[in-house]
């Protein structure tokens, strides 16, 4: 071994330890523990500092215990049945096994066994159920006897000859007992030197801080390989600090927030935007209806009448109109918003000019829900109007968008329809993974949406997809977990 | 959106040069068209078709029109010879108020095969679907002409005429087949809301069809060995019926069929004069470029104009005065106002081309109050330890009912739901709250969540959308005290005064449960979750929770939303 030692720490209850463990070169854990008055939870976690330091070594010795079983003490104490049934016999054969329980008073079990081993040494006669002596004189063996005796006095006893017929006869068991002794490796004495008492104190306390003894205390080192216990605080939910970010963007570029409600108007969700009554988006499997009430009311406002107008003979705007019979009871009825241009149609009356509006909101559509789609989503939605505005413009909106909010630069644009806008364009990214996405939308308002709100100057509709952004940006990619329940993703979704 | 299946290959031969698939992607857009998906084993293409007022391209005959004008392979409007069939359609005045419009033609030399079938019934079927509003506006019917003599007669019949309807052998009266034959549960409504039976006829009494349901058996199938058809389309609207027959015809003659006319022969009662279909005739619209230019923010002289407008597949006259006259081919019906031609225009020049402009509109740009005073709600709950949730707006009435021990309430339901699990809308907070709590019991605790979120509520004139708070701690030792400091903490920092009054309520635990309220109105619930309802949702640890109403307080700027 070499002679320079390494310097160790040791807490000041580890060094008592070893220096008595060192006294003996073993000891048994029993008996240390009656020398230290230490619970053994206590004592085996300081002996893991000398362990870990070689100083010690823990033994575990395994030993076989016998121990007599209930039957084992009965016996031990009554003479073994057998013993018992043979002084039976001398004051009364033959006798029938039944008769010889009652006389015993021991149970079937024990009685067949001893019955079983007496016959079995050819020491009785069973002759149709009546029990006698056989010719044979042969002595009981007494070994057993005295075996369980001495057992029950709780010495030890040698019972390897035994062992098979006791077990056999349950009369003991046999388990392994556990010793656990300590050995000394390196003399306490040898080690001295190289030892650094350090302290037992975990932490500062507010006494130590106010009496000065804080100058005279060493803290024990803290252990930095730990891991530290899990640590959850409050947080806003990962999707819904992205939109507030979104939001924030969007307020940097000028635009106002606007907001509408959640069950809607057909006449805000459609007509005014120049869906025609008939149109398939406005059908039961695209739209949802609500029952109680299904219907509310419509604007008192002239541009209703406009509206109408608009859809029947394109109004004062040159269209054609869609050229049929609009029904206003058909427009009262209530749907829950599908799409974010509502709010936007809603913001058009009295419209400031110049203006440029965003609104995030829930909108609602009867998909089954699956891994893209839901029937509750966001969307991003928003209006730019100014009477110099035009197409190239809306190019600018998209540009922007796909760059600094997409931070998407590698984009294109594709021509797309809405029933509402003129030209339409859709924001299309590339992504080295997914391929094509469509990321967002825009167009100008056809000016059948625009003029029954008496708005001459040129609106640009947007749309973002931010539920499709986000999953993007976090790789998320089941649009179910926008909306999770799931508590270790809320406690634990990464940030960045 | 529309969405069809397309032969690769096909597509290929039509426009004579190999594509591959990403150069296919991006002609197609120029038609508002996606590729979907594509199955190489079946040569299969999976495209989605964005207009939904274009049905001339919801084939891919349609598409390559589109594509070989933008690649200079053709340009102008598609022409084709009509000759006359001397087939006539008799109109009867009885069908003036239900299905009175009809436009018919004939096609010869169609080279059918099972491929074209298909392609054709595809067109078909999403014409009828779509843009013929599931064939109540209009639908088409296609039948064997060599069984057909002139005049055709389109009229009402009686309920117990009889014919063989497609896909059947026998003879049924037309009320059976609107009962019983598949497509008759399908479309028999349209039928019915008429109170009468149109039916179409040939001279000699034989039946081709009841419109717009089925097709007679015999002469209303079309084969591989079928070489000339009868075309008609019946409807609501005279526009569409012949935008329709228009489009069909164009995409036969682009096959290489001969297209027949046939004359339409109507009662003054639907319309005064005779017609003969396919109507041809252009319509057009008159440009003043000046205004295009402003719109788009580019330079076009007429000249460069009508060069655009012909790689659309339009005609086009330069007119004095920088105006251009603009006619539109005879399959499209979508052209309403010069915004539309603008977007033609616009196309052509390719919008990757033509430079997106810097933002020139200045304007202040601001959160709303309502989102301000949500935010600050959401920053206090958060700093008192919770977790916020974003939760679905539409759920399942027993979330809000039974799962809380609640009756049956007036809630809002939709009409039409995909599925029980979002059918009503949530009209409080803290019952999904409780829903999510239960959806953890393997997460340690304790568990502490809030939803700052749109409730809707309605009473006998209003519907509207409010904003709620709701926070709920889910812990071994957790106690109302837990729920009313938070509460009061919230309160305190929003400056606002408010009473907790004790209440029975039968979500919550009686005497462990009260009543917010703010100046005297009633706003919100605080309390221990009854046991029962912990019992029920399996979660083995108190529960406390509370909700209140922001458009109650008063220092906050939240507003409730009015649907109407």
């Amino acid at each position: 071994m070499s002679s320079v030692k390494k310097k160790i720490s040791l807490a000041p209850e580890v060094v008592k330890l070893y220096k008595e463990i060192s006294l003996k070169d073993e000891i048994s854990i029993d008996e240390l523990k009656n020398i230290t008055k230490l619970d053994h939870g206590k004592l085996e976690y300081l002996l893991g500092a000398l362990t870990s330091n070689n100083l010690v070594e823990r033994i575990i010795e395994v030993k076989k215990k016998v121990l007599l079983t209930e039957a084992g003490e009965i016996a031990a104490a009554n003479q073994l049945v057998e013993r018992r049934i043979l002084s039976a016999l001398k004051e009364n054969q033959p006798i029938n096994s039944s008769d010889l329980s009652k006389i015993l008073d021991c149970d079937n079990r024990e009685l067949n066994a001893g019955i079983g081993y007496l016959k079995k040494q050819g020491m009785i006669d069973i002759v149709q159920g009546q029990i006698s002596f056989s010719q044979k004189e042969v002595e009981v063996s007494t070994d057993i006897q005295e075996i369980l005796v001495e057992l029950s006095k709780g010495n030890e006893v040698d019972i390897q000859n035994y062992e098979k017929t006791l077990l056999q006869r349950s009369l003991i068991t046999i388990e392994d007992e556990k010793k656990i002794i300590v050995k000394t490796i390196v003399k306490f004495e040898e080690m001295k030197k190289n030892i650094v008492e350090t302290s037992d104190i975990s932490r500062l306390t507010p006494e130590m801080i106010r009496n000065g003894t804080w100058r005279k205390t060493k803290l024990r080192e803290y252990n930095l390989d730990v891991s530290p216990p899990e640590f959850f605080t409050g947080r806003k939910q990962p999707y819904a600090r992205f939109l507030d970010e979104v939001k924030q963007k969007l307020v940097a570029y000028g635009f106002q927030e606007m907001r509408g409600p959640i069950v809607e108007l057909e006449y805000w969700n459609f007509d005014a935007l120049f869906q025609a009554q008939d149109h398939p988006a406005r059908e039961w499997s695209d739209v949802y209806r609500i029952t109680n009430p299904s219907k509310g009311k419509l604007p008192k406002e002239n541009h209703v009448k406009f509206v109408q107008k608009a859809h029947e003979d394109g109004y004062d705007t040159g269209s054609k109109g869609w050229r049929y019979k609009w029904d206003p009871m058909k427009s009262a009825r209530l749907v829950l918003r599908a799409q974010g241009t509502s709010v936007s149609a809603r913001t058009l009356v009295d419209l400031p000019i110049p203006s440029k509006y965003f609104s995030i909101s829930r909108c609602f559509r009867p998909d089954t829900t699956d891994a893209t789609h839901l029937s509750e989503f966001n969307q991003a939605e928003g209006i730019v109007c100014d009477p110099s505005i035009t197409f190239r413009d809306l190019l600018g909106i998209l540009e922007t968008f796909a760059i600094e909010i997409s931070e998407a630069p590698n984009y294109t644009f594709k021509p797309d329809y809405y029933p509402f806008t003129e030209p339409s364009v859709e924001l299309s990214v590339k992504d080295p993974k997914i391929g094509h996405i469509e990321y967002g939308g825009a167009g100008i308002f056809r000016p059948e949406v625009t003029r029954p709100f008496g708005i001459d100057a040129p609106v640009i509709a947007w749309g973002l997809g931010v539920d499709r952004l986000f999953m993007v940006k976090y790789g998320i990619t089941d649009i179910r977990e926008l909306y999770s329940y799931k508590l270790d993703w809320l406690r634990s979704a990464r940030m960045s | 959106m529309v969405s069809i299946k397309a032969s690769y290959t096909k597509i290929q031969e039509f426009l004579g040069k190999e594509l591959s698939l990403e150069e296919l992607e991006e002609l197609l857009s120029f038609a508002k068209t996606e590729i979907d998906d594509y199955v190489k084993e079946e040569d299969m293409l999976v495209l989605d078709i964005k207009t939904s007022n274009r049905p001339d391209l919801w084939c891919a005959e349609g598409m390559i029109r589109e594509i070989k004008g933008i690649l200079d392979m053709e340009k102008g409007i598609p022409s084709y010879e009509v000759k006359e069939s001397g087939f006539s359609v008799k109109v009867d005045s009885s069908l003036a108020s239900s299905r009175p419009y009809i436009a018919c033609a004939i096609a010869k030399k169609i080279n059918l095969d099972d491929f074209y079938i298909k392609q054709l019934m595809q067109h078909s079927e999403k014409i009828d679907n779509s843009y013929g509003r599931k064939r109540k506006r209009s639908s088409i019917g296609m039948y064997n002409l060599s069984m057909i003599q002139s005049p055709v007669l389109y009229q009402t019949a009686q309920k117990s005429h009889k014919f063989t309807p497609l896909g059947y052998e026998k003879e049924m009266t037309l009320d059976k087949i609107l009962n019983e034959h598949e497509k008759g549960q399908e479309f028999g409504q349209i039928v019915k809301d008429y109170g009468i039976y149109p039916i179409l006829l040939s001279a000699d009494g034989m039946t081709l069809s009841l419109p717009p349901v089925i097709n007679s058996n015999d002469v209303g199938r079309i084969t591989e060995d079928t070489t000339e058809c009868l075309i008609e389309v019946t409807g609501t609207n005279f526009e569409t019926v012949n935008v329709v027959l228009n489009i069909l015809c164009q995409t036969m003659a682009d096959h290489g069929a001969d297209i027949y006319s046939v004359v339409i022969e109507y009662p003054p009662e639907i319309h005064k004069e005779q017609v003969i279909t396919p109507i041809l005739e252009l319509e057009s619209i008159i440009i003043e470029l000046d205004i295009i230019e402003k719109y788009l923010d580019v330079k076009i002289n007429s000249t460069k104009a009508k060069e655009l407008m012909q790689k659309r597949r339009f005609e086009c006259e330069e007119l004095e005065g920088n105006k251009i006259k603009v006619m539109i081919p005879p399959y499209r019906k979508d052209i309403l106002h010069w915004v539309d031609i603008a977007e033609e225009i616009v196309i052509a020049l390719d919008y990757n081309k033509i430079g997106p402009t810097k933002w020139k509109v200045l304007t202040t740009g601001g959160l709303l109050p309502e989102t301000e005073s949500e935010n600050l709600v959401r920053e206090i709950l958060v700093g008192a330890y919770g977790i916020e949730l974003v939760t679905n707006i539409l759920t399942d009435p027993s979330i809000l009912t039974s799962n809380v021990n609640l009756d049956k309430q007036e809630l809002i339901k939709i009409e039409n739901p995909v599925s029980q699990t979002y059918s009503v809308l949530r009209n409080q907070l803290f019952p999904n709250l409780v829903n999510v709590i239960s959806k953890n019991t393997h997460e340690s605790y304790p568990q502490i969540i809030f939803e700052v979120g749109e409730v809707v509520r309605m009473d006998k004139n209003d519907v509207w959308t409010q904003t709620n708070a709701a926070f709920c701690i889910a812990d071994a030792d957790a106690s109302f005290e837990d729920a009313h400091k938070r509460l009061h903490h919230l309160m305190k920092l929003l400056n606002t005064e408010y009473k907790i009054e004790s209440t029975t309520h039968p979500s919550f635990t009686d005497g462990r449960c009260g009543i917010i309220s703010i100046k005297d109105i009633q706003c919100g619930i605080i309390g221990e979750i009854n046991p029962l309802i912990l019992e029920k949702n399996q979660i083995w640890v108190p529960l406390v929770c509370f909700e209140v109403e922001l458009p109650s307080i008063p220092t906050l700027n939240c507003k409730t939303k009015k649907t109407y």
